[in-house]
């Protein structure tokens, strides 16, 4: 097997370390935490594509680093802590019984869930000039880690991080696939986000205010 | 200095190291970890003292242990001090008997003196001795997919799984020390390390509280020389698993390449240097986090198991990088 340069490994351990804050963000029990590591994903991707510009030599990925990062490690942060507000947030850190696995199990089901990912895009024999393809692996795989975050947290905040994380994976792909995409299309991919952000805001609100509690498990008691 | 040095020497050079360094390593540890807790702690040079009293003391053994009680501080000591051979701690090169065994057979001498030391602590009827090894053999069953993963991403990184290959392959080029599957499948043992040494997630490392006490269990029935073995054996797993890591994986650089006499000394002082950095991290570490309770073990485990395979991933169904 021949080694990749330097470059390309950088590339795939950012990559990498942003798959495992997808996991971190699966097993942590506050939403605090939850939205530290979102945030901290947020600039991992930003700094992928600042490695990008320089290496490629695509000057456009260095407003598009700035943008990403002033919208998803500054304001949307900034946005979910204001929404959830003082109250919601103190008893909030009451998310940690929303696990419907253990930590360990869900851990495991999502590993299933990456090596799913990673099987279907290692497959493909996918090959990109501008970045590695196993970071195109690895955001299928954060991909799938997004979904299973949302499907065995039973809690409103837990769904929405694992909603914007899947933007990020979503944001990985494309910068590992089309990196010079125009920007103005990219732009739009952000805000898009923003918008997603103002709608979960508003239904955790009012999820909460209805029910006196972010978890969903009431729901189920609802009948048309 | 640029006297050839015999490789049979270097050979032997490589475990007296071992042998000889192994207490230092645990005084540094416990130097470090004083200060980080504002106390002054004791000397460096303490296990040295404490070995030396044990010896010098008389040796008991509880009514109806046969043997064997006696005969598995000496087998497990033997067996830690053959793993030195297999492993490069001096050298880049190959010692003649270096490649009798590989990982899997250093593995499995570090199981064999495990498993003899727990039969031991079984032979003496004690609730605490059996304790200890249940609870060690129980959780090096839940660490032990780690460390195949880690053996696996070695095997798919250079073909086979000779520790030399590895620390050559590493060795070679910066792009493969940037390869994620390097850095997780290094990242995923350093935390089987931790927690083999006794430190991080349950165990309180001198500590005899029930609650988290694995290591330090076993030996609680062996007395004088049996027991200063016992206590020589695990600082030499310590160091042992502290070379593997710095000398394979992290910082393969600073090993002697020739036979001359500098290359060779400058090889100890630099394995001495890199083994007392990973136990200074290792103190700061054990001193900065919080234990766990005993059975949530398990999330430690899966998050260590998470790197490895996630490293396998990335060789093996990423395409190759």
């Amino acid at each position: 097997m021949n080694p990749p340069g330097v470059y390309e490994g950088v590339a795939n351990v950012i990559a990498a370390l942003m798959l495992l804050l997808e996991f971190g963000m699966l097993r942590q029990a506050l939403i605090r935490d939850q939205v530290r590591l979102y945030t901290a994903q947020s600039a991992l991707i930003s700094v992928l594509a600042i490695v990008i510009a320089a290496n490629r030599n695509l000057p456009e990925l260095y407003v598009l680093a700035a943008l990403s990062a002033a919208l998803k490690v500054v304001a949307v942060p900034l946005v979910l802590r204001r929404l959830l507000g003082s109250r919601i947030g103190a008893e909030g850190a009451g998310v940690a019984g929303s696990y419907t696995l253990s930590p360990a199990s869900a851990v495991l089901v999502a590993i299933g869930l990456a090596a799913f990912g990673f099987f279907c895009f290692g497959s493909m024999g996918f090959h990109s000039r501008q970045a590695p393809e196993t970071a195109l692996a690895i955001a299928a795989a954060m991909v799938f880690v997004a979904f299973g975050l949302m499907i065995v947290r039973r809690d409103v905040a837990s769904q929405a991080i694992g909603f914007f994380s899947l933007e990020n994976a979503i944001s990985l792909a494309s910068l590992v696939v089309a990196a010079g995409l125009p920007l103005l299309l990219e732009t739009g991919f952000l805000f898009d986000l923003l918008l997603a952000v103002v709608v979960f805001g508003m239904l955790i609100r009012s999820h909460h205010s209805r029910s006196e509690s972010l978890s969903t498990t009431d729901l189920t008691r609802l009948r048309g | 200095m640029s006297a050839a040095v015999p490789i049979p020497v270097i050979q032997l050079l490589q475990v007296l190291t071992v042998a000889i360094a192994a207490p230092w390593v645990t005084g540094v540890i416990a130097r470090v970890e004083a200060r980080l807790q504002g106390r002054r702690g004791p000397r460096v040079l303490q296990p040295y003292y404490d070995l030396g009293k044990l010896l010098r003391k008389e040796a008991l053994a509880p009514q109806g242990a046969s043997w064997f009680f006696l005969a598995a501080p000496v087998v497990a000591v033997a067996a830690y001090l053959t793993i030195p051979l297999l492993i490069p701690v001096l050298t880049t090169y190959g010692l003649p008997l270096g490649y009798m065994g590989d990982i899997l057979g250093g593995g499995f001498l570090l199981a064999l003196a495990s498993f003899v030391v727990a039969v031991a602590a079984l032979e003496t009827g004690s609730p605490y001795a059996q304790l200890g090894s249940s609870r060690a053999k129980t959780f090096s069953a839940i660490t032990e997919p780690v460390v195949l993963f880690v053996v696996f991403t070695v095997a798919l990184l250079t073909g086979t799984d000779l520790p030399y290959a590895l620390a050559a392959t590493v060795r070679s080029s910066a792009g493969e020390v940037v390869r994620p599957a390097h850095l997780l499948a290094s990242a995923a043992l350093f935390m089987v390390i931790l927690h083999e040494t006794g430190r991080i997630p349950v165990e309180t490392h001198t500590g005899t509280n029930e609650f988290g006490m694995i290591e330090e269990a076993r030996p609680f029935e062996h007395s004088g020389p049996y027991f200063a073995l016992l206590t020589w054996g695990s600082e030499l797993k310590q160091l042992i698993l502290f070379t593997i890591l710095a000398d394979v994986f992290v910082v393969p650089w600073g090993l002697a390449s020739t036979q001359r006499l500098g290359a060779v000394l400058l090889a100890i002082v630099a394995l001495l240097a890199k083994a007392t950095a990973v136990g200074v991290v290792v103190a700061v570490i054990d001193n900065s986090f919080a234990k766990l309770r005993l059975f949530k073990i398990t999330e430690y485990a899966s998050a260590a198991f998470l790197l490895a395979v996630i490293g396998v991933f990335t060789l093996y169904l990423g395409g190759g990088a």
